[in-house]
């Protein structure tokens, strides 16, 4: 009986979930974008508080930016990760480059979270939502330096069993038996995760989606602050 | 008389139909037993190549009737727990392992298996036998291509993944194995030795291992030499795994102190400097005028 009422759980954790949060992510996205097209965007505090923001935007994105990479090779070139960590020393420095930038994106979170908390502007412009979005990276973060440390060497066991089951949602033939057996940090890791997808559409995340990449090879503009005394003497 | 010399060869034809079906769906079956008994029962018996962890499953019935078989492979525990005087003679002679609970085990299932089991006793030589690899005595040269195999440098035929992605056993080195699943220094005495572990090793029957393994089995030759290397990896005592983990640990924290540490370097003048110079400056050159 309790292994059945597992296995259930298993079956509505792994495949129903992952389903709903697909739906919820694309159907409220685009209907979002095409309906308040304008609220499109990562709400920046830059102009609030620009000192502690550096400490804070700069560690969470990059780390956060390289470990969705690496989750995504692991999940489209998995025998490329596997080929990559078939030399003991390269599956070293690639977890322990991994490992780096998860504490980066912890860094950054706690700078975040400190900032919206300490500074009484940015503070007034922090919604329900985005505590919400900050306490699911946590959790995020927190499993996921777990596992990195304690459930070692997850770029190898992921390509080898996560990525199975990932395309056997995407297939449409669900098979939850290559995760079944993993310990309860990475589950909660993989729940998370589809919790966060299908919170993603309604909060400031979507700006990931409409990311300015020319902003990576455009020319610099600067906007140079113009001396009221040098503006009137030009007239 | 014309619609009954039509009628005849339909009526052939829905019997040939039907029993085509039946022999294809008695076939399928017969396939999903043979799957299934690979994937869940092989690596603890055999049918006709001796005892495993579990005993050698040929002539299986005529031990025992088929209710009371049937019986125990729904719920082995709970027959053990009702003090039946064979369940109790088979826990004694497994030496206390508790048959386990098999995922996806029902009535239906349990009755296709024995038919399987009491064909395959038929047989001169079953399918199911076991693995059969060389009783040589092992190498230094399986030992280390056993290592290989298990640290990836050596990669598998089948193309299935390295142990140490989830493994540790000593002597590696670096941060070590990994540690997702059990350590396997002493496996080879777990499994009961070479046979056992052998068999195993050619279906792994954990749900973890079986779903990866399961269309990359290892071959006999590379199973000898993972038999081999754990044999060896039993004559070492297992190693603390905390030192190579605070290792990872800290080199981890030391390299995102140096990244922070060359943000502030690179960027110095980026996000938090670009306007409030130029406002410093200009309210310097207000202060002149």
């Amino acid at each position: 009986m309790a292994i059945e009422s597992a296995f259930f759980a298993d079956q509505i954790l792994f495949i129903v979930l992952p389903y709903l949060s697909l739906i919820s992510f694309l159907f409220v996205s685009i209907r979002r974008y095409f309906r308040q097209t304008f609220t499109y965007s990562s709400l920046s505090s830059q102009f609030l508080e620009n000192q502690q923001h550096f400490w804070a935007v700069v560690p969470f994105h990059y780390g956060i930016i390289l470990l969705f990479v690496g989750h995504l090779a692991a999940f489209l070139v998995p025998r490329t990760v596997l080929a990559w960590n078939s030399v003991p020393l390269r599956l070293y420095i690639l977890e322990a480059a991994a490992f780096v930038f998860g504490v980066l994106t912890f860094v950054g979170l706690v700078s975040i979270v400190v900032r919206r908390f300490s500074d009484p502007k940015v503070k007034l412009v922090t919604s329900p939502a985005d505590w919400v979005i900050l306490a699911m990276f946590g959790v995020q973060i927190f499993t996921g330096l777990y596992t990195a440390v304690f459930h070692g060497w997850g770029s190898s066991w992921f390509a080898a069993s996560v990525t199975p089951y990932l395309w056997s949602l995407f297939t449409l033939n669900p098979d939850i038996t290559p995760i079944v057996a993993m310990p309860w940090m990475v589950k909660l890791h993989i729940i998370g995760a589809y919790i966060m997808f299908a919170f993603f559409p309604f909060t400031r995340l979507v700006h990931v989606l409409v990311v300015p990449n020319p902003y990576l090879w455009r020319k610099p503009q600067v906007v140079r602050w113009y001396g009221i005394k040098r503006l009137l003497r030009s007239r | 008389m014309r619609r009954a010399s039509r009628s005849a060869p339909n009526i052939l034809r829905r019997v040939v139909y039907v029993a085509a079906v039946v022999l294809a769906t008695a076939h399928a079956r017969a396939q999903e037993a043979a799957d299934y008994f690979r994937q869940n029962c092989l690596s603890c018996h055999t049918i006709g190549g001796g005892r495993l962890s579990g005993p050698d499953l040929k002539n299986v019935s005529s031990r025992k009737d088929r209710a009371w078989l049937v019986k125990f492979m729904l719920d082995p525990k709970g027959m053990i727990e009702t003090g039946d005087p064979y369940a109790a003679e088979l826990l004694r002679d497994a030496r206390g392992t508790v048959m386990p609970l098999v995922a996806g085990m029902s009535r239906q299932r349990a009755e296709s298996l024995l038919d399987l089991i009491d064909a395959e006793s038929l047989l001169d030589k079953s399918q199911f036998v076991g693995i059969t690899i060389s009783d040589r005595p092992f190498t230094q040269r399986d030992i280390d291509l056993g290592k290989e195999i298990f640290v990836g440098t050596t990669s598998l035929t089948n193309a299935g993944p390295s142990c140490i992605s989830c493994h540790t056993v000593p002597g590696l080195g670096g941060f070590g194995g990994g540690t997702l699943a059990p350590d396997l220094t002493t496996v080879f005495e777990r499994y009961e030795g070479r046979k056992t572990l052998a068999t195993w090793l050619s279906a792994p029957a954990t749900p973890t291992m079986q779903s990866v393994y399961k269309s990359k089995p290892l071959d006999p030759d590379e199973v000898l030499a993972m038999v081999a290397y754990f044999q060896h990896t039993l004559q070492r005592n297992p190693e603390d795994a905390s030192t190579a983990r605070l290792n990872f640990v800290l080199i981890g924290l030391g390299g995102a102190v140096l990244l922070l540490g060359l943000f502030d370097v690179f960027w110095n003048k980026r996000f938090r400097a670009v306007r409030r110079p130029l406002i410093h400056a200009s309210k310097l050159e207000k202060t002149h005028e």
